[in-house]
Parts: structure tokens; sequence; C-alpha cells
């Protein structure tokens, strides 16, 4: 396997923890976003890092996006005091649309597989218009499209 | 409602919150002593449907579930 495959995998595993953690079914866009931001050493994390958003903050920004959402159909998270369910270790949550979406986008953005680096995959996940992450994103305050312009510009410089 | 990307937002956000929900509800049952088929009963589906969708999970969790009927 070549180190971009290796990466993938890494972040599709973190996805999939990431998604369980969450109880989600599927692994979504925004649980592969938080793996991208949980491992160091890419030019995609130090454009998101420099965005102010770590795991943490992006997690943060999830959790906003999701009370905002369920608030425009009038139902408040606070009014639910739930026990947090036990979840099987043993599932492997799929990847969904979103996530193969983002994958696809990342492939699209790379001129062929050769080229194709982690910066690539935060593109494909930035790219989508719609749905959770840019939701999320655009309550946290963050330039979407300044965003990736920073990452577009030290792939075009040929970094990891 | 809203705009339709906030009415669509709403829909993800409200399936995510049902099947945490659901997720709790059922393990809080089952811990309490209930059984599948009441459990599914009172989800309006069938026992196999609550069985494989969370069995696993509750006894990995080791959770005392009550023999199915």
């Amino acid at each position: 396997m070549s180190k971009i495959d290796h990466y993938i995998d890494a972040i599709i595993r973190q996805g999939m923890a990431e998604a369980q953690e969450d109880g989600s079914a599927d692994t979504e866009a925004h649980h592969l976003l938080l793996a991208l931001a949980s491992h160091e050493g890419t030019a995609a994390h130090a454009a998101l890092g420099s965005a102010g958003l770590d795991r943490q903050a992006i997690r943060a920004a999830l959790d906003r996006e999701f009370e905002h959402s369920l608030s425009a159909a009038g139902v408040s998270l606070a009014a639910y005091d739930l026990p947090t369910p036990s979840r099987d270790p043993d599932r492997r949550p799929r990847l969904g649309a979103s996530a193969r979406l983002a994958i696809e986008r990342a492939i699209a953005a790379a001129t062929g597989k050769r080229d194709l680096r982690p910066g690539h995959l935060l593109l494909g996940i930035l790219e989508a218009e719609l749905g959770t992450v840019p939701r999320a994103l655009a309550l946290a305050g963050v330039d979407r499209t300044a965003l990736m312009a920073d990452v577009r510009q030290p792939l075009a410089a040929g970094s990891w | 409602m809203h705009e339709p990307d906030d009415a669509l937002a709403a829909v993800v956000a409200l399936r995510r919150l049902a099947d945490r929900l659901e997720d709790a509800a059922v393990e809080q049952a089952m811990r309490a002593g209930w059984s599948w088929p009441e459990v599914a009963e009172a989800l309006g589906v069938t026992r196999q449907a609550v069985h494989k969708k969370h069995a696993k999970r509750l006894i990995a969790a080791g959770v005392a579930l009550r023999r199915r009927q």
C-alpha cells in the first residue's frame, strides 16, 4: 500500500470510531473531518489548525449545528435527559453517502491517484455546500472558501 | 418552517435525535426487565427488528436480557 492508501485507511478507521462514538449507523463526512483534524503532520491538519479547528473545536461546532437544526423544528436538546446508550464495540459503521461523496471529490480534486494527498481529502469534504459540515463551519464563523484556499496553496507547492 | 436548507437540516438532526433516543430508551427498558416483545410492541416494530438492532450492543454492555419469547 502507498502512503496515501495508509493515510486514507487510517482516516476511515478513525472516522468509523467517531461514528460509533456518536451512535451513528453511518460514517459521514463530518466524521472524516474529525479524523483529519486528529492526524498531525499534513497540510490539511495545518490549515485546519490555523483556522482554529482542532478536533475539539470541530466537535463543538458539530454539536452546535445539531442543536441549531433541531431548534428549527422546535425541538430543544436540553429537554432530553438521556442516559448515554451502550455501543456495540464490534459494529463497523459503513461509509455513508456524504463520506463517499467527499472521497470522490478528493480524487477529482487531485490530478490522478499518484497526486492524491491528505489536503485533497480535506478539499473533498469542504467542497460540500450543503449538509452538516458547511452548516457547522458557518455557525462557527469559519470562512469555508478561505479555508479551501489555505489548503490548495500547500498542495500546489507539493506539500504532503 | 424557515428556508429549505434549515428544514432539510432539521430532518437530518431529528433522525439523529430519534436514533439516540431509541438507543437510550430501549436500553433503559431492557435494564428495567422489559422483554423484547414488549419493547417491540411499544415501538410498533417486530421483535425481530428490535432484537437485530439492539441485542448485540446490550449483550456487549452486560445487560441481563430476558429470553425471547
